[in-house]
C-alpha cells in the first residue's frame, strides 16, 4: 500500500523489513519499513505524534540500545552492512552516524572542549589538529566568528541557537557520513530555525541528513526527499517537491492538507 | 476583614521564620556567655596549649581539635571515593531492578542513629583493629573508620541524587560521539553533577566533625596528640560528652563551654561553604 520511489542515486543507508519493539510494549512501534535513503542529500520524515519518526532515526545510531530490552528486527544496510547485528562495533557506528537533539545538549566545559570532545574520544591528542578541526567545525556550522574570541568560556553562556549550532559543529568536528536531526529547532526562535535551516541545506555538500520535523514547512523548506509515517509504517517516500504538491496517497494528501495531525 | 487576615497570617508566618534567627542566636549567645571565664582566663592558650588537666587547672583543647579534625579527615578519605563508586553504580550502571533495593536500604543506613553506630563500632570494630593493627583497638582509626560507614550512606544518596540530574538528553549526545559508559561518566556526570557532589561531601564533613555518639564508644577520650592512629584520643564533642557531668570547678565547666563554641562556629563554616556551593549551582542552571 506504501508508495516508495526508487532513488536512483547512490544510497546512504537503506532500511529493510525493519520492526522495532520497546522494552515496555507487546506491539513493534515500527511495522515492517524499508525505506532508501539518498546519499548526499536530505530526507526529511514527517507525521504526526506517536508515528515512529523519531523510533525510527534512534535505530540508525542504535541509541534504543541505551536502554535494555528494546528489540530490532530486519535490515539497515550502512556501508554493505547490516548495522542491526549484536556484534555492531556501536562507538564506530556512533562516530560515522552522527545525532543532533531536540533541545541544545552543550556539555558541562568550554565551547572548545565542547567541539574537541569527539575527536579526544578517539584519542586524538595533537594540538594543532584540534585546534585545526575545531575551527574548522566552527566555521562549517557558521557560529566561528561569535565565539573565537571566547572559545575557552563555558559553553552553557551560549543563546540556545548558538549552543544548537555549537551542537552541529561538535557533531561535523567528527566527520561522520550521515547526520541524524531529530526535532533541531523545536527549541529554538524563528531567527534562529532559519539559521539552522540554512546550516543543513549546506552541510548536505558532504554528509547524508536525515531529519525528523514535526513542521511540514521545515520539511518543505530544506529537504530533497520526504517521507512520511502515520502508525509506525512509512505511507509514503517521495521527492520533496512532488510529495508536498502531488501526493500519491491519500493519507499523506490528508496529513498535509491538515486534515488530521 | 480579609486583609486584616491576609496580615495577621503573614505576620504570624514571619514571627514563626524569624524566631529561627533568634534561636541561633541564643545558643550563641549563651555558649559565649558561659565561655567568658574561660575566654578571659586562658586566651589563645586554650586552642594551642596540648595539656588537659583539669586537676592542675590546665585546659588545652589543641588535642581535642586534632583528634576532631584528624577523624573527620580519616572518616572522608575512606567514604569519599566509596560514596563517589556508589553513587555511580546506581546513577548509571545497576540494572533497574538492583537501583530500587539498593537504593533504599542505603537511604535506610542513612537513618540509622549514630549511637548504633557507635555501639556496633565498639563490639565489631575495636577487636578487629585491636587484631590487625594492635594497640588497644580503642583508637582514632577506630574513630575514622565507624565515622566513614556512618557518612558513607548519606553522601552516597546526595551523590547519587545529584547524578541523577543529569539530563538524558545530554549522557545520550555524548554516546551519540563514540563515547563509552566511562566517558560518559567522567565527561559528562560528573562534571554535571559537580556542585551538588561537593555540596554533600561538605555536608557530610560537617556531619562527622559534630558527631558524638558514634565515636564516644571507639574514641577513648585521652587527651594526647599522638601520631600513632591506633593510640586512643579524643575529639570535641568526644570531651564534651564524657566530661560535662565530672565539671566540678568554674574554669573547667567554662572551658567545656567554649569547646562547644569552637565547634560550634565549626560547623558553621562548614555548612557555609556547603551552602556556597550549592547556591553557586542554582545560579548556573
Amino acid at each position: 500500500m506504501a508508495t516508495i520511489i526508487d532513488i536512483t542515486e547512490e544510497k546512504a543507508l537503506e532500511v529493510r523489513d525493519f520492526e522495532f519493539t520497546y522494552a515496555s510494549a507487546d506491539e513493534p512501534s515500527i511495522k515492517k519499513l524499508d525505506m532508501p535513503i539518498a546519499k548526499n542529500s536530505i530526507t526529511a520524515l514527517i507525521g504526526p505524534s506517536g508515528c515512529g519518526k523519531t523510533t525510527l532515526l534512534r535505530a540508525f545510531n542504535r541509541m534504543h540500545d541505551l536502554y535494555p530490552g528494546n528489540e530490532y528486527a530486519g535490515e539497515i544496510i550502512f556501508k554493505d552492512r547490516n548495522i542491526l547485528t549484536p556484534n555492531e562495533d556501536l562507538i564506530n557506528l556512533r562516530i560515522q552516524i552522527g545525532m543532533i537533539f531536540q533541545k541544545p545538549t552543550a556539555f558541562p566545559m568550554s565551547i572548545f572542549d565542547n567541539v574537541a570532545y569527539g575527536m579526544k574520544l578517539q584519542g586524538i591528542k595533537n594540538r594543532t589538529e584540534l585546534n585545526d578541526r575545531v575551527e574548522k567545525a566552527l566555521k562549517d556550522a557558521a557560529i566561528w566568528k561569535e565565539v573565537k574570541d571566547r572559545l575557552k568560556h563555558d559553553a552553557n553562556g551560549l543563546s540556545g541557537g548558538q549552543q544548537q549550532r555549537l551542537c552541529i559543529a561538535r557533531a561535523v568536528a567528527v566527520e561522520p557520513e550521515v547526520l541524524l536531526f531529530d526535532e533541531p529547532t523545536s527549541a529554538l526562535d524563528p531567527i534562529s530555525t532559519a539559521g539552522i535551516e540554512e546550516l543543513i541545506v549546506e552541510l548536505r555538500e558532504r554528509v547524508s541528513i536525515i531529519i525528523v520535523t514535526h513542521n511540514m514547512q521545515q520539511a518543505a523548506r530544506v529537504s530533497d526527499y520526504t517521507g512520511f509515517m502515520y502508525l509506525g509504517e512509512l505511507i509514503e517516500l517521495g521527492k520533496t517537491e512532488e510529495l508536498f504538491v502531488t501526493p500519491k496517497e491519500k493519507l499523506t494528501e490528508e496529513y498535509i492538507t491538515g486534515k488530521f495531525g | 476583614m480579609n486583609t486584616i487576615i491576609d496580615r495577621l497570617f503573614a505576620n504570624t508566618t514571619k514571627i514563626v521564620a524569624l524566631s529561627i534567627l533568634l534561636i541561633v542566636a541564643w545558643i550563641f549567645a549563651t555558649l559565649l556567655q558561659h565561655s567568658m571565664e574561660s575566654i578571659q582566663a586562658l586566651g589563645f592558650n586554650f586552642i594551642t596549649e596540648s595539656k588537659w588537666a583539669p586537676n592542675l587547672e590546665k585546659f588545652g583543647a589543641l588535642p581535642a581539635i586534632y583528634g576532631s579534625v584528624v577523624s573527620t579527615f580519616l572518616a572522608m578519605i575512606l567514604a569519599v571515593p566509596l560514596a563517589i563508586g556508589v553513587a555511580i553504580f546506581l546513577s548509571e550502571l545497576a540494572p533497574e531492578k538492583l537501583k530500587a533495593p539498593v537504593g533504599v536500604s542505603i537511604e535506610l543506613l542513612a537513618a540509622i542513629p549514630s549511637v548504633i553506630y557507635g555501639m556496633w563500632g565498639l563490639f565489631y570494630f575495636v577487636p578487629i583493629i585491636r587484631d590487625v593493627f594492635g594497640g588497644i583497638g580503642i583508637s582514632m582509626l577506630t574513630a575514622g573508620i565507624v565515622l566513614s560507614i556512618m557518612i558513607l550512606p548519606f553522601m552516597a544518596a546526595v551523590t547519587r541524587d545529584a547524578m541523577n540530574t543529569t539530563p538524558d538528553i545530554l549522557k545520550e549526545s555524548a554516546y551519540a560521539l563514540g563515547g563509552t559508559k566511562w566517558d560518559v561518566i567522567k565527561d559528562i556526570v560528573i562534571p554535571y553533577a559537580k556542585a551538588g557532589i561537593i555540596g554533600s561531601f561538605i555536608l557530610a564533613l560537617g556531619r562527622a566533625i559534630g558527631e558524638t555518639m558514634a565515636v564516644t564508644f571507639v574514641m577513648g577520650n585521652v587527651h594526647k596528640i599522638s601520631m600513632d592512629l591506633t593510640a586512643p584520643a579524643t575529639s570535641i564533642p568526644v570531651t564534651l560528652a564524657n566530661e560535662f557531668t565530672e565539671a566540678d570547678s568554674g574554669l573547667y565547666y567554662s572551658s567545656l563551654f567554649e569547646l562547644s563554641l569552637l565547634l560550634l562556629v565549626i560547623s558553621f563554616t562548614i555548612i557555609s561553604i556547603a551552602k556556597f556551593y550549592f547556591l553557586r549551582r542554582k545560579r548556573v542552571a
